[in-house]
C-alpha cells in the first residue's frame, strides 16, 4: 500500500491537479468513476509477494484500492474491476464518512468482493449482469 | 467487560482479556439465537485477529465452535461470512477440522473452501478442495443450488496447484465448461419472485437475449449478451469464461500426469490436421478438444461482438477487455494446437485491419502482435506491417496513454530478444520507447531498468547515451506536442523564421526549431550524432523545467546512466570507450537545464569516469586533446567540479608509461603545464571580492597530480616543491580565509605539507606513485588512497605531534 499512495502522489503531481479539501456528496446509485486516477505498475519477487506481480491501483478522494494480479491476469478487466469496486465499497462501508466503521463491517467487503470478485477471479460482467450483481446484494 | 471498543483497536488487547472476551463470545454463539449481540461481538472479534501481526492464540475449542457455527444450516449469513473472516485471519490455523467432503450446499462449500485454500496447502487441503469442487460438479446439483459459487474456487484450486486435478476430472470440467460456453439459454432469465420486488408474478414469456447494441442476438450466449434477468446457465457461461484462459494454460495441454495418454496424442494430432478444414463434429472429439472447438469459436464471436456500438457507454470498455481476453485464448489454443493457426491468423489479419487506426483500441494490438510474432511462421504470414505499425504509431500518438504504456513495455520485455536483432523494426523503433518513459517516469522506471540492457550494444550505445542525457528535454518536447496539437487550426501556422521564438509553442512551428522537434521526437534510430545542434532548443524547453512531469522524469535519468555505464563496460572496446569519454566531456555542457538533473548527472558520469578509465587506461593518452582542454579550462572548476576533479585524479593516476608506452616525456610536461596553470589561477592570482572561492577538493586533486607527475618526471620536482610551499602563503591570506571554511583550508595546508615531504625523497615518491601491476584495495579512491600512503611517509619523516599514529 506504501508503494501505492507513491504511485498516486507521483501522478497526481505530475498531472497537477489541485486536490479539493472538501468532501464532495456522494450520489445514490454507485456510479462508474472514469476519470479518478489509476495506474498499473510491477513489483518485483519478493517485494512483497514472492513472485512479480502488477499491481492496478485507483484513488477516489482520499481512498485508495489496490488489486494485485499475476502477470499474465487481464489488466483492462483488472481496471474495469477496481472501478466498480470503488464506488459500491465507498457507498456501503460509508468509507468517507467519520467513524472507523469500515473495520468492524468485513462481512459488508466480503460480501461485495464474494460478487465482484469471487475467490480473486475477475469476472467479465456486462452492465446487465452488474445490475443482477446490485440486485442481489 | 474487556469488550475491545473501536477507538481501540484491539491492538493492546491482552492475552487474558482475549480469552473472556472469546468465551463471551462463545456463550452467544452457542445460545438459541444468533442476532445482533453475536454478530456484534463476532465483528469486534475480527478486528482483534485482524489487527495483529501475530498469531492469535483463541481457544482450540473456540476455532472449532466456530467452524460448527459455520456449518450449521441454521446460522444466519451474516454469521458464517463473519465466523468465515475470521478463521481466515487466523490461517494457517492448527485446530482446524473443517473439511469439505461433506458439504452440500455451494453457497457454504465455497465460503469454507476459502478458508482452507488460505491454510498454506500442508496438509493437501487444495487437492481435497479442487476433489470436492469436481465431485460436486459432476453431479446434477440439487434444486437451488448453483454451480456459479463454486467454479470460481476451482479456478483458484487450478492455479494454486494445477495437478490436484486427475486427468480423468480435468476431462470431465473441461466437457462441462464447453457445455456452458456454447449452449447457455439465449432467453433472457425471469426475475425471481422471492425478493418481493414485484407485487404480481409476471406472466410475460421472457424475450430473446440481445447484444450490446440493442439488436436481437442471432447467435449463442456471451458475456456480451444482454439480458434483463438471467438464467443459472447464462452465469455459468460467465464465469467459465472468466476462468478459460487460466484453465486452458494449467489443464488444456496435454501432458498431466498420467503417461498413458501420450501415445495416443499423436496419433489424434495427426487425424486432427487432416481433417481441420472440415466442421468436425464435435461430439466425436475428447473432451479438452472439444473445450478448444468450442472456446475458439466463443472468441471469435466476442471479437465480432466487440465491434458494436453498445446502448450503455460502460459496456464499451468491457468490450475491449473482451476483445484483448478473447485474441489471448485463441493465441493460447494455436500454441496447444497448431491446426487453428490458419483460421486465427486470417481472422486476426482481419481483426487488425478493423481496429488499428482507432486509439480506443490499442491496447489490443498487443496480443495480436504477441500472436503472430508466436504463429506467423506458422501461418506463413507477412506480419511486419503489423509490427510496424505497432512500434512507429502507437508510441508516438499514444505515450500518453499510462495502461498503454505500461503493458507496451512489458511486451517489449517478453518480447526482448527481438530488439537484439539489428536490422528488426523492433530494434530500429527503441527511440519511440523512450517516449513512454519520459511521460510515465515513476510506474515505468523499474520496467525500464529490466529492458534497457536489450537495447544496449556497440551499435545503439552512443545513440542511447545521448537519448539518456536528453530524456527530460522528450518530457518537455512532448508536452509541448501534446499542447500544440490541442491547438486550434488558425494558430498552427509556421512562424516568422526572422523572429525567434519566445515560447516554446511558438518554437514548435518556427522553421529553425521544427528540426530540432523533430529530431528530439524521433521515432526510428539514427546514426546521425550531431547532439549541439539541440542546444537552442534545450535552452528554449528549461522553461519547462519546472513541471513536474519533467522534473520526474529527470529523476529516473541518473538510475538508468549507472545502468548504461554497467552493461556498456561489458562490451566496450578502446575506440567506444574513447567515444564516450569525448562525449561525456563534450555533454557535460550541453545538458537539459535543471539544476538538480545537472548535479545528478554530473556525479554518476564523473564515477563513471573513472570506471572506463580503469577498463582502458590508455585513453589518458588517446584522448590527450580533449582531456587536456577540459582539465585546462579553469571554468570547468566552478561549473562541473565532480567531472573536473575526477579527471584531474584520471590524470595523475593513468598518465604513465606503465599504462601505454606512448606517453612520453613530453606529454607528461604538456600536462602538468596546462594543470599548474590552472592551480596557479585558482590560488596564486589575487582573488576578486567577487569570487566565491574554488571547491577545496579540486585544489588538493590538482597537487596530488602535479606532484605525482613529478615523481614520474623528476626534473619537474622543483617546480612542484616551490608551489605546495606557496600554499601556506595561500591559506594564510586574508582574502582566502574569508572565503573558504577554517576546515578546509587546514586540510589542503596538511595535503600540500604531506606532498612536499613526499618529494624530498624522491625514490620513495616514485614509488608511492608507480601504478601497481595489480591493483589493491588501497588505490580505489580518488582522494582515499593517496592520504593512507602520505600519512605513513610523513609518519617517517617528521613525527611531529600532530601525527600521531592511530
Amino acid at each position: 500500500s506504501r508503494q501505492v499512495a507513491s504511485q498516486c502522489r507521483l501522478l497526481q503531481s505530475s498531472s497537477a491537479r489541485p486536490l479539493s479539501p472538501q468532501l464532495p456528496q456522494l450520489p445514490d446509485d454507485p456510479i462508474p468513476l472514469q476519470d479518478a486516477p489509476g495506474g498499473l505498475f510491477q513489483l518485483p519477487p519478493g517485494d512483497p509477494f514472492p513472485e512479480r506481480v502488477t499491481v492496478a491501483w485507483l484513488s477516489v478522494v482520499a481512498i485508495a484500492l489496490a488489486l494485485v494480479c499475476d502477470p499474465q491476469e487481464n489488466l483492462s478487466l483488472a481496471e474495469i474491476t477496481l472501478r466498480r469496486l470503488a464506488p459500491r465499497l465507498l457507498h456501503s462501508l460509508h468509507l468517507l464518512g467519520p467513524g472507523a466503521d469500515v473495520l468492524l463491517r468485513p462481512e459488508v467487503a466480503d460480501g461485495l468482493l464474494d460478487r465482484l470478485l469471487p475467490h480473486g477471479e475477475m469476472l467479465f460482467l456486462n452492465q446487465h449482469f452488474l445490475q443482477a450483481v446490485d440486485r442481489e446484494l | 467487560a474487556g469488550a475491545p471498543t473501536a477507538a481501540s483497536p484491539g491492538r493492546e488487547i491482552q492475552e487474558e482479556e482475549l480469552r473472556r472476551f472469546a468465551s463471551r463470545v462463545a456463550s452467544l454463539l452457542q445460545g438459541p439465537e444468533l442476532g445482533p449481540e453475536a454478530v456484534d461481538c463476532l465483528q469486534r472479534l475480527h478486528l482483534t485477529v485482524a489487527a495483529t501481526k501475530y498469531p492469535r492464540r483463541l481457544d482450540g475449542k473456540f476455532v472449532e465452535l466456530l467452524q460448527t457455527v459455520l456449518c450449521s444450516s441454521k446460522c444466519p449469513e451474516q454469521v458464517q461470512v463473519l465466523c468465515a473472516a475470521i478463521l481466515r485471519e487466523m490461517s494457517p490455523c492448527n485446530d482446524l477440522i473443517l473439511s469439505c467432503d461433506q458439504i452440500q450446499d455451494t453457497k457454504l462449500l465455497s465460503l469454507v473452501s476459502s478458508i482452507l485454500l488460505a491454510q498454506g496447502n500442508k496438509k493437501g487441503e487444495v487437492a481435497a478442495v479442487g476433489q470436492r469442487i469436481v465431485k460436486v460438479l459432476e453431479r446434477r446439483l440439487p434444486e437451488g443450488q448453483s454451480a456459479r459459487y463454486i467454479l470460481p474456487v476451482l479456478s483458484n484450486v487450478i492455479s494454486l496447484s494445477p495437478e490436484s486435478l486427475t486427468e480423468e476430472q480435468v476431462n470431465v470440467v473441461s466437457k462441462k465448461m464447453a457445455d456452458w460456453l456454447r449452449y447457455a439459454s439465449t432467453q433472457q432469465g425471469v426475475a425471481q419472485p422471492s425478493g418481493g420486488f414485484f407485487s404480481s408474478p409476471r406472466t410475460k414469456q421472457p424475450g430473446p437475449v440481445t447484444e450490446v447494441d440493442g439488436a436481437i442476438a442471432t447467435d449463442f450466449f456471451t458475456v456480451l449478451s444482454v439480458g434483463q434477468y438471467h438464467t443459472q446457465d447464462q452465469w455459468l457461461n460467465v464465469q467459465a469464461f472468466s476462468m478459460l484462459r487460466s484453465w486452458l494454460l494449467c489443464c488444456g495441454d496435454k501432458g498431466l500426469k498420467t503417461p498413458k495418454s501420450d501415445d495416443r496424442s499423436g496419433m489424434d494430432k495427426s487425424v486432427m490436421s487432416t481433417v481441420s478444414t472440415l466442421p468436425t463434429s464435435s461430439r466425436l472429439l475428447p473432451p479438452k478438444e472439444r473445450l478448444r472447438e468450442k472456446a475458439f469459436e466463443y472468441c471469435q464471436r466476442l471479437v465480432e461482438q466487440s465491434h458494436r456500438r453498445p446502448l450503455k457507454k460502460d459496456d464499451a470498455d468491457l468490450q475491449k477487455a473482451c476483445l484483448i481476453e478473447a485474441v489471448t485464448i485463441m493465441d493460447i489454443i494455436c500454441k496447444q494446437d497448431s491446426s487453428y493457426v490458419h483460421r486465427a491468423a486470417s481472422f486476426l489479419k482481419v481483426l487488425h485491419g478493423r481496429i488499428c487506426g482507432d486509439a480506443t483500441y490499442a491496447r489490443a494490438l498487443l496480443p495480436i502482435a504477441q500472436f503472430f510474432l508466436n504463429h506467423s511462421k506458422v501461418a506463413a504470414v507477412d506480419s511486419d506491417a503489423i509490427y510496424r505499425h505497432l512500434l512507429t504509431d502507437i508510441p508516438a500518438q499514444l505515450f500518453h496513454n499510462a495502461s498503454l504504456a505500461f503493458e507496451f513495455v512489458q511486451f517489449c520485455k517478453a518480447n526482448s530478444q527481438l530488439f537484439t536483432e539489428t536490422s528488426s523494426v523492433f530494434r530500429q523503433s527503441f527511440p519511440n520507447l523512450f517516449k513512454f518513459l519520459a511521460w510515465n517516469s515513476p510506474p515505468l522506471i523499474s520496467e525500464f531498468v529490466d529492458f534497457l540492457p536489450s537495447l544496449l550494444d556497440a551499435g545503439t550505445a552512443i545513440e542511447i547515451f545521448h537519448l539518456l542525457l536528453d530524456l527530460p528535454c522528450l518530457t518537455a518536447a512532448l508536452d509541448v506536442q501534446l499542447r500544440s496539437a490541442a491547438l486550434p487550426t488558425s494558430e498552427k501556422a509556421a512562424s516568422d523564421p526572422a523572429v525567434p521564438p519566445s515560447t516554446c509553442l511558438e518554437a514548435f512551428r518556427h522553421p529553425l526549431y521544427r528540426s530540432m522537434f523533430q529530431h528530439l521526437l524521433r521515432a526510428k534510430s539514427t546514426s546521425e550524432d550531431a547532439p549541439e545542434r539541440l542546444i537552442p532548443l534545450r535552452q528554449l524547453l528549461g522553461s519547462l523545467a519546472s513541471s513536474p512531469r519533467v522534473v520526474q522524469c529527470a529523476e529516473t535519468v541518473p538510475v538508468l546512466l549507472e545502468l548504461f555505464f554497467k552493461v556498456v563496460a561489458e562490451f566496450a572496446d578502446g575506440p567506444l570507450i574513447n567515444q564516450l569519454v569525448v562525449l561525456l566531456l563534450q555533454r557535460s555542457d550541453q545538458l537539459c537545464e535543471i539544476p538538480a538533473f545537472k548535479d545528478d548527472v554530473y556525479r554518476v558520469l564523473s564515477s563513471q569516469l573513472v570506471v572506463l578509465c580503469k577498463l582502458h587506461p590508455a585513453l589518458i593518452v588517446e584522448l590527450s586533446t580533449e582531456i587536456l582542454e577540459f582539465s585546462g579550462a579553469v571554468s570547468n572548476i566552478q561549473n562541473k567540479e565532480a567531472i573536473f576533479t575526477h579527471v584531474v585524479w584520471a590524470v595523475g593516476e593513468y598518465l604513465s608509461v606503465c599504462y601505454d608506452r606512448r606517453c612520453t616525456v613530453e606529454q607528461v610536461l604538456r600536462f602538468f603545464e596546462a594543470l599548474e596553470a590552472v592551480l596557479f589561477e585558482v590560488t596564486q592570482l589575487r582573488p576578486l571580492p567577487t569570487t566565491p572561492g574554488y571547491p577545496p577538493r579540486a585544489i588538493s586533486v590538482l597537487m596530488a597530480t602535479l606532484t605525482k607527475l613529478a615523481a614520474r618526471s623528476q626534473d619537474l620536482i622543483p617546480r612542484v616543491s616551490m608551489f605546495l610551499s606557496k600554499m601556506r602563503t595561500f591559506v594564510q591570506s586574508p582574502a582566502v580565509t574569508s572565503v573558504y571554511q577554517e576546515e578546509d583550508l587546514e586540510e589542503i595546508l596538511i595535503r600540500a605539507t604531506e606532498l612536499l615531504n613526499l618529494l624530498k625523497m624522491p625514490s620513495v615518491a616514485q614509488v608511492v606513485f608507480t601504478p601497481p601491476v595489480a591493483s589493491t584495495r588501497f588505490q580505489r579512491e580518488v582522494n582515499d588512497s593517496l592520504p593512507c600512503a602520505l600519512r605513513m611517509v610523513t609518519r617517517l619523516l617528521e613525527p611531529t605531534p600532530g601525527f600521531m599514529p592511530g
